[in-house]
C-alpha cells in the first residue's frame, strides 16, 4: 500500500461524512449540472435531500434527487429556512453534483447556482476543502 | 436559535429535579475536530444528594455536529492523537501514519478508505466460535446491506454507546441516544433504567428488544448497568460485523470523573463468542454550556443503499 493513504480517516466520519463509502455511490471524478425548480428540502438523516423538477423538452417533469452534506454543513453553507436565505418550492436553480454511478437521477451536491444570483457551496464535508460560504 | 426541546422536556418530565438546571441555547459551535484521542477530565464530580456521582447531563461535548452524537462512533479503539500519529489504546501501539493530502477528490477517497482500515486495526476484538468467523467477515465485507444499523433502524445496546444526554433521577436513570447520520443512519433511541434494587425479568419472560431490559447499581462511583433480553437485530459494535443472539448479556460501566464519563462494556454471548469481550473505553465530553440543550435530531430515511454499486464502506 502506497503512502497516498490520508490521516483525515477517522475525521471524515466526524466530518458528516456519508453513512456509505461515497465513492461507492458517486463518482468522485465526474460532475454534473442539472437546471429546474426546487421540488423540495428536506432535513433529514441519513443525509439531508433536496428535490428538483426538471422540464424536459416535451413538457414531462422529471424528479432528480440530490444527496446533501449533514445538518451542520448545510448551516454553515447558509442553507437553512427559506426566509433566512434557505430554499423554498419553485426557486430555480442549477445543482453542480457528483454523478451518480448507477446512472440513476441523482448526485451529491456540490454548489447550488440560484436563479436570483445567489451560490452555496457544499464541500465542507471534507477535512482540507476549503470552507463552505454562502453570499 | 431555536433549538426544539422535546426529547428533552420528555427525559425532564420524568425527572423534574434536574430540569432547572438547562436553559435554551446549545454551546457555540466548537471548530471540527480532527482528532479523537480521549479528553482529560478537568473540574470537579458533582454528586447527588443520595452521595453518588451525579451523571446528569449532555454528554456531547465532542459533538461535531448539531446532535453531538459521535459518541456512538468515536474511537472504536482507535485514537488519531494528531496528524501524523495514530494509536491503539488496547495495546499502546502506534498503529498507522498517513499523511494527508491536499487534492479533496483524492483526499475523500483515499481518506474513506484509510479510515476504514485504521477503523479495523484495533488489537481489541472479541473471539467468535470458529463456526461462525466466517458469517462475521462475510457481514464486514458487505456492511453496506448486512449492517442491521445502516437503514434507519437502531442500533442497539451496546453499539449506541454513551448517551448523549442522561438525567439521573433517585430512582432510575434516563439516558437519550438521538437518532443520526453521519457514519450510520439510525434511530433515536432512549432508555429508562432502574436503580432501585430491582432484579432482572426471567430471560424467557421477555419479548426481544433493541435495548433490552436494563437494570442499573453502584458500585462504589461506578454505575453499573445489566442488561439482557435483546432480539437479534443489532450488531454490537460499530465495525466488525458482530453479530449477536438473543441470549446477549451486556454489562455496562459508567464513571463520572470532572467534565468526562467513561464507558466501558463487556459483552457475553454464550450463543456465539468464545469468550466475554470487554470493549476499550470511550470517553464522553460534557457539553461545555452548563445551559446545553439537546436538540431534536432528524427523522431517518434512508435512499442511498439502491444505489451503491460497490462493496465499499466505512
Amino acid at each position: 500500500m502506497r503512502a497516498l493513504l490520508a490521516l483525515s480517516l477517522v475525521a471524515v466520519p466526524l466530518l458528516a461524512s456519508a453513512h456509505h463509502s461515497i465513492q461507492a455511490q458517486f463518482d468522485i471524478y465526474k460532475t454534473i449540472q442539472v437546471t429546474g425548480t426546487v421540488a423540495r428540502m428536506e432535513f433529514i438523516n441519513p443525509h439531508s435531500y433536496l428535490t428538483v423538477n426538471v422540464k424536459e423538452a416535451d413538457g414531462k417533469v422529471t424528479k432528480w434527487a440530490f444527496e446533501m452534506t449533514g445538518l451542520a454543513g448545510l448551516r454553515r453553507a447558509g442553507l437553512s429556512r427559506a426566509d433566512r436565505g434557505g430554499l423554498k418550492a419553485g426557486d430555480a436553480l442549477t445543482v453542480i453534483a457528483l454523478a451518480a454511478r448507477d446512472g440513476s437521477n441523482s448526485g451529491l451536491a456540490q454548489e447550488l447556482k440560484m436563479g436570483d444570483g445567489r451560490v452555496f457551496k457544499l464541500l465542507a464535508d471534507a477535512p482540507d476543502a476549503p470552507p463552505a460560504t454562502s453570499r | 436559535m431555536p433549538v426544539s426541546r422535546r426529547v428533552i422536556a420528555t427525559a425532564a418530565a420524568l425527572c423534574f429535579a434536574t430540569a432547572a438546571a438547562f436553559a435554551q441555547n446549545p454551546a457555540p459551535r466548537a471548530s471540527l475536530r480532527t482528532t479523537n484521542a480521549p479528553p482529560k477530565p478537568t473540574g470537579t464530580t458533582p454528586r447527588t444528594a443520595d452521595g453518588h456521582p451525579d451523571l446528569t447531563g449532555v454528554w456531547n461535548g465532542l459533538g461535531d455536529n448539531l446532535n453531538g452524537v459521535p459518541n456512538q462512533i468515536a474511537n472504536n479503539g482507535i485514537a488519531i492523537e494528531s496528524e501524523t500519529l495514530a494509536r491503539d489504546l488496547h495495546s499502546g501501539q502506534i498503529v498507522t501514519v498517513f499523511p494527508r493530502l491536499n487534492n479533496r477528490a483524492l483526499n475523500n477517497e483515499q481518506a474513506e478508505r484509510a479510515a476504514a482500515l485504521l477503523r479495523r486495526s484495533g488489537s481489541n476484538r472479541p473471539i467468535y466460535k470458529p463456526e461462525y468467523w466466517d458469517m462475521v467477515k462475510y457481514n464486514d465485507h458487505n456492511a453496506n446491506e448486512e449492517d442491521p444499523s445502516n437503514n434507519c433502524m437502531p442500533a442497539g445496546i451496546p453499539r449506541g454507546a454513551i448517551p448523549s444526554y442522561i438525567a439521573q433521577c433517585p430512582s432510575h436513570v434516563m439516558f437519550v441516544y438521538p437518532g443520526q447520520g453521519g457514519l450510520i443512519a439510525t434511530q433515536t433511541m432512549y432508555r429508562m433504567i432502574p436503580t432501585d434494587g430491582r432484579k432482572h425479568t426471567p430471560l424467557q419472560e421477555l419479548d426481544g428488544t433493541y435495548t433490552g431490559e436494563s437494570i442499573a447499581h453502584w458500585e462504589g462511583d461506578t454505575l453499573v448497568v445489566d442488561s439482557l433480553g435483546f432480539n437479534a437485530n443489532t450488531w454490537f459494535d460499530q465495525i466488525g460485523g458482530y453479530m449477536h443472539g438473543e441470549n446477549m448479556h451486556v454489562v455496562e460501566r459508567f464513571k463520572r470523573d470532572g467534565n468526562t464519563l467513561t464507558w466501558t462494556v463487556t459483552v457475553e454471548d454464550p450463543d456465539y463468542l468464545l469468550e466475554p469481550w470487554t470493549s476499550t473505553p470511550r470517553v464522553a465530553l460534557l457539553n461545555p454550556n452548563p445551559s446545553a440543550m439537546l436538540p431534536e435530531s432528524q427523522p431517518c430515511s434512508e435512499r442511498d443503499l439502491a444505489h451503491i454499486v460497490t462493496k465499499e464502506h466505512h
